[in-house]
């Protein structure tokens, strides 16, 4: 009668193909393509806007790189990178797609590794893809800025550090809300509103620095302009606060994914 | 096979399952029954270790379900047509099934052609009916060509041939000595391809038994007969057997068999238009297996409570 033929399946095979699964799952959405589409024409878009204005009759800023319009546009490759991964993590909770999902891979564990896995290392890569086109872009326009070598790679590396720790804090509290709104909100507002808010109130009260530096925006402000809400703030300090941001989050995530209901 | 042992769940202070113990076995197509929120639903994502049990177990072959690494090769199941993305194609469905379980591509084609999906596979699911959901559903559930398969209400959304299909799919899996667990709320459905039939109610089990044997459990043989003397009919048979009235000249008998149901009226001089014995249905058994376990029972309306029936 059985026509398939049983496998065993190790844990290493196992994650293969839930991964193989995850990657096809993000991309046979019009969401995804749409959500990298816009990003990318943001991005791209602003650093053609960056080059012309350099190649105009004022010229470059002195000192300037082909690398600060990199380094600019990083934080809207930011938003979208925050918004897919969020969208990715919950589009499967919020149209039940869970179910299924569930079915299919009943190991939450090896669900919840792939999922972070693909999702976030796909969102970082097209992110940091992006910020490189954006430098190049500014380089096509204004040749004479140059793009020294060492700098690119610090700031693709600061870059792809904040792109792939906001991607997993967006997974995480995804998996966490398992609702888009709830996650959008909450990382968003972490990594992009509130660092700015607290920066403009904390004139008046000195403790609300402290608060900015903890978040993770700061961190990644911080990480990729070199400047934060506290003069306190470190590469390493920043690294192990946006750090402890997104492990923090995946950890609730997680702990929700394994131990609750699939859709309650 | 499935195994239910001692199920218990409960969501917050709700005990949707009550310490349930039953078994699906190979070879044979068992219904499940029960009222609406009588828990077959819940039981079904328990089994698919969808939701976590407050006590007791289920298993698929001796195996708790997320102990299986490929469980769509041992298990197939359509729970909810509606719980799927609706921006992706029905073949990219498929495709993250086949994927995720190391299932031949070629398979996903085997299965759009098997549930007649056809063409509509290349479709994003937001634009098909039920009727189609639900389809799509029992091809994601064969696909591994499992020995072990559950429905819940697979019937619902389906056109009269799409029913007829159904019938006949799950008839053949049980001929084919696979375990065939499917719920219904369409009594005379499940006469028609149950071999047996576990009912529930308010989370409990009420019966787990053979089709033949729930409906034998009714008692002998019933008799409908239709008189104008309905009221001299029901005397003369008060003695030997239970009488229903059930309209002004039509009498339900219980007890006797047609022949003395005829020749009583006979004796008595009651003239006879109709008689006939009357079948058993399962609707009947199950409504009376589980009247008073109905967690939301309607009240007649004014109307219908009025006309005496």
């Amino acid at each position: 009668m059985s026509t398939v033929r049983t496998v065993s399946a190790t844990s290493a095979v196992l994650i293969a193909r839930t991964c193989r699964a995850e990657w096809s799952r993000l991309w046979t959405v019009r969401s995804t393509w749409v959500f990298v589409g816009v990003t990318g024409f943001v991005v791209v878009g602003f650093a053609a806007l960056l080059g012309a204005e350099a190649s105009g009759p004022s010229g470059p800023p002195a000192d300037a790189t082909a690398w600060d319009a990199g380094r600019t546009t990083t934080m809207f490759a930011l938003f979208g990178v925050l918004a897919l991964s969020a969208l990715a993590t919950t589009a499967d909770h919020t149209t039940g797609g869970i179910v299924p999902t569930l079915q299919w891979t009943p190991r939450r564990t090896v669900l919840l590794v792939a999922r972070t896995t693909v999702v976030a290392a796909t969102t970082t890569a097209v992110g940091v893809v992006l910020v490189t086109a954006a430098s190049l872009v500014v380089l096509s326009f204004v040749p004479e800025v140059g793009a020294p070598i060492g700098e690119g790679v610090e700031t693709l590396a600061a870059a792809g550090f904040v792109l792939a720790a906001g991607a997993a804090l967006a997974v995480g509290l995804g998996l966490v809300t398992r609702s888009t709104a709830g996650a959008l909100v909450s990382v968003v507002g972490l990594v992009l509103v509130l660092p700015f808010l607290l920066a403009q109130l904390s004139v008046r009260h000195d403790w609300l620095v402290d608060v900015a530096a903890a978040l993770p925006g700061s961190s990644a402000l911080f990480l990729v302009f070199g400047e934060g809400p506290s003069d306190d703030m470190t590469t390493s300090s920043a690294r192990t606060t946006f750090t402890l941001w997104a492990v923090a989050a995946l950890v609730a995530g997680g702990l929700r994914l394994l131990r609750s209901d699939a859709d309650r | 096979m499935i195994s239910v042992r001692g199920l218990t769940k409960r969501y917050g202070g709700v005990r949707a399952v009550d310490d349930l113990t039953f078994d699906v076995v190979p070879g044979k197509v068992t219904g499940f029954l029960g009222p609406n929120g009588a828990g077959r639903s819940t039981t079904m994502r328990v089994v698919m270790g969808l939701d976590r049990p407050t006590a007791g177990t289920a298993t698929v072959g001796g195996r708790r379900y997320d102990e299986i690494a490929a469980p769509l090769r041992e298990v197939g199941a359509l729970l909810d047509a509606d719980a799927m993305h609706p921006g992706r194609t029905g073949r990219a469905h498929l495709r993250l099934a086949a994927l995720s379980n190391g299932i031949p591509r070629t398979r996903v084609d085997d299965v759009i052609d098997q549930v007649g999906l056809g063409p509509a596979a290349r479709r994003r699911v937001k634009g098909y009916s039920l009727g189609m959901r639900q389809r799509l559903g029992i091809a994601a559930a064969l696909l591994g060509d499992p020995r072990v398969l559950l429905f819940d209400e697979p019937m619902n959304g389906l056109d009269l041939d799409g029913v007829r299909w159904i019938r006949e799919l799950l008839r053949g899996f049980a001929a084919e000595g696979r375990a065939v667990l499917v719920s219904s709320h369409l009594m005379s459905e499940v006469q028609m391809i149950a071999d047996r039939v576990v009912v529930i109610g308010r989370g409990r089990l009420i019966a787990d038994a053979d089709v033949d044997d729930v409906l034998r459990g009714l008692g002998g043989p019933r008799v409908r007969v239709r008189t104008t003397c309905a009221s001299d009919l029901e005397r003369a048979l008060a003695d030997h057997a239970a009488v229903e009235r059930t309209g002004p000249d039509e009498l339900e008998v219980t007890g006797l068999d047609t022949a003395a149901v005829g020749d009583a009226a006979h004796a008595a001089g009651v003239p006879l238009h109709h008689l006939a014995e009357v079948e058993h249905s399962l609707e009947r058994a199950y409504l009376s297996l589980t009247a008073g376990s109905a967690d939301h029972q309607g009240r007649p309306t004014a109307a219908s409570a009025g006309d005496g029936r």
